[in-house]
């Protein structure tokens, strides 16, 4: 009995201290940020894009951790959200509508995903891939057959404000600001809407539907032993993640002026880079912690693209291929980390 | 209260590699009533769960609980009769999610999740109570992440989570034979606990004839697919394992040998 609650606080004390290097590590790793972007002359605009991509990184943790389900929908759901509210907002409806618009488009992506793999039991890597496919022809027509909708002159949450936010930024400090005011400004309206929907995850993800769908994840049989219909919450879990791409969609739409057909070519790598970076960097243990991992994630891999642009010197062209390296690089870092230490274990060090 | 009638079921029909797991079984369970079921491997003892639970559809045969035809119901539907624990204590748990966490979906067992958060007072205090009386060291814990117990601690809390709600009837697939003889006797102790406060029917699955001779009411033995023998009443209580061991060898006299057994 004694050893019992011996080994016990034991472990507690260990679970407490590891919360604490959660946040001991989030400090540190927004302290050399701030470094390296102001001795690297990294623009924070690069800031400004990665909060825009962050939520498809929550949609990538949703569906590849939180669900097990290997999804890449959100290359489809992405654009498909981005056309859905530059629509809406060049015919005239407020961004509010339109975001929430995105939502509902990119939720209906994951549904499509999760009737493919629930009625013809087909393996989410192909329902994805199949409903990809057909989602760019989706997008296509939503935009009215053009593979780009301009936003120019439209009010769109961004344009809404940067008027007012730039006068009084200049007036604040100074006329240095000027050119950094529509960059600050989506850090600030990305960050809200951020933390807003964060919120809502952390309070739907421990409610009891919400604990369903991470068992279903971790372990369907016992979903089903527990009486609950573990297909549903796959649907479910699909459509929350795809509409949270949706939405990324429309911010990114807002921020870039424009919805493009090939917005989200590429997506899920950059998603799922943007996951394991989070947890490499963090190492995220609470449901809340993932969740801030995931965007954190997003904004170091934006964060570091930039800066090898700028310290390559390289033309927009090549951007691809720099996000290749530098999913490979936070993919590969950990593992290879992992093979130096079993070398160094078994040659004594 | 559960009831059988000759329920067969067959994997891979009409393939060279065609099974019979169970073979026009019958079986009646009396509510309030502690059933061991002993036997080799591939006897079928599993299966017969996996039938009673809605895991695997019989080919033919009936299965009725508490008066409601179930035999061809989803599992998910029938789950909130019929608790559950397995072998493999890692099965009825879901790491990642707290202690607390797990004992929430549990307690949605028979009706749909909702957006509610935390158990019912009652019942967390209930489960609280049942694990305090083995000394699990658990009741402080709720809102560890259920990965970091062992063995031990993850049975007995998926043992207390399973009657929860009170289902009508508790299976139990070898639920202490991957446990330490220590954890074992807790989680058997426990299992006893619960078993009778609750007026549970049980069936168990086990492996060690020395839990087949001091728990429960009856004894049954299956092999091939068949129960060959039950013993209950006044035999059952004078019952030694040594008894159970040799009835066990007389099976493989040589007498019965099966198309598998001369193929094999």
């Amino acid at each position: 009995m004694n050893a019992t609650s011996a080994a016990t606080a034991q472990t507690d004390a260990r679970e407490t201290s590891a919360n604490r290097a959660f946040w001991l590590r989030g400090a540190a790793l927004v302290l050399v940020i701030a470094a390296f972007m102001s001795a690297g002359n990294v623009n924070i605009g690069a800031v400004g894009q990665g909060l825009g991509y962050a939520l498809a990184g929550v949609t990538v943790f949703l569906t590849f951790r939180v669900l097990g389900f290997v999804d890449l929908t959100v290359d489809g759901a992405f654009p498909i959200g981005g056309a859905t509210c530059a629509v809406l907002i060049v015919n005239g409806y407020s961004p509010e509508i339109a975001i929430a618009a995105a939502f509902v488009a990119g939720a209906l992506t994951g549904l499509a995903t999760a009737l493919i793999d629930i009625i013809f039991k087909i393996e989410g890597l192909l329902a994805s891939i199949i409903v990809i496919t057909a989602a760019y022809t989706v997008t296509l027509h939503i935009m009215g057959g053009k593979s780009n909708v301009p936003l120019l002159g439209e009010e769109t949450l961004i344009s809404r404000y940067s008027k007012d936010f730039r006068g009084w930024l200049v007036e604040q400090f100074g006329d240095q600001m000027r050119r950094q005011s529509t960059n600050l400004l989506e850090i600030m309206l990305f960050g809200v809407i951020i933390l807003i929907v964060l919120g809502i995850l952390y309070w739907f993800l421990r409610t009891e539907i919400g604990l369903a769908i991470r068992a279903t994840g971790k372990n369907p049989q016992m979903v089903r032993a527990t009486g609950l219909n573990h297909n549903l919450m796959i649907i479910i879990g699909l459509m929350t993640a795809n509409g949270l791409a949706g939405v990324a969609g429309s911010l990114v739409v807002q921020q870039f002026g424009f919805a493009d057909v090939s917005l989200g070519f590429g997506l899920i790598v950059r998603g799922l880079a943007a996951v394991i970076i989070g947890e490499v960097l963090l190492r995220p243990r609470t449901v809340g912690q993932l969740l801030i991992a995931a965007v954190t994630g997003m904004l170091v891999f934006d964060i570091s693209r930039a800066w090898i642009f700028s310290a390559l010197d390289l033309p927009t062209t090549d951007i691809q291929f720099v996000s290749a390296l530098v999913v490979l690089a936070a993919l590969g870092t950990p593992r290879l980390y992992d093979r130096w230490k079993t070398y160094q274990q078994r040659h004594g060090g | 209260m559960l009831s059988l009638e000759n329920v067969t079921v067959t994997f891979n029909a009409g393939t060279p590699n065609e099974v019979r797991a169970l073979r026009d079984l019958s079986l009646q369970v009396d509510k309030g009533e502690f059933v061991t079921v002993i036997g080799s491997n591939g006897a079928g003892k599993s299966t017969l769960f996996n039938v009673i639970s809605g895991a695997v559809p019989p080919a033919a045969g009936r299965i009725v609980l508490d008066g409601d035809d179930i035999t061809y119901m989803p599992e998910y539907r029938r789950s909130h009769a019929i608790g559950r624990v397995f072998q493999d204590p890692r099965l009825g748990t879901c790491p990642g999610l707290t202690i607390r966490e797990n004992l929430s979906l549990a307690a949605i067992h028979g009706r749909s999740a909702s957006f509610r958060r935390d158990v019912k007072k009652e019942q967390e205090s209930w489960f609280i109570e049942q694990l305090e009386r083995e000394h699990l060291g658990l009741e402080r814990r709720l809102d560890a992440d259920v990965a970091l117990l062992s063995g031990g601690q993850r049975q007995a809390v998926t043992l207390v989570m399973a009657t929860l709600t009170q289902p009508q009837l508790l299976l139990l697939d070898e639920h202490t034979a991957a446990l330490d003889p220590n954890a074992a006797e807790q989680v058997i102790n426990l299992t006893q606990q619960l078993a009778s406060s609750q007026e549970l029917s049980v069936v168990m699955i086990t492996h060690s004839m020395q839990q087949a001779c001091v728990l429960g009411d009856r004894v049954i033995m299956m092999d091939q697919g068949r129960i060959v023998f039950e013993i209950a009443g006044e035999e059952r209580k004078n019952l030694q394992p040594a008894d159970l061991i040799e009835r066990f060898h007389s099976l493989d006299s040589g007498a019965e040998l099966s198309d598998r057994q001369l193929l094999g």
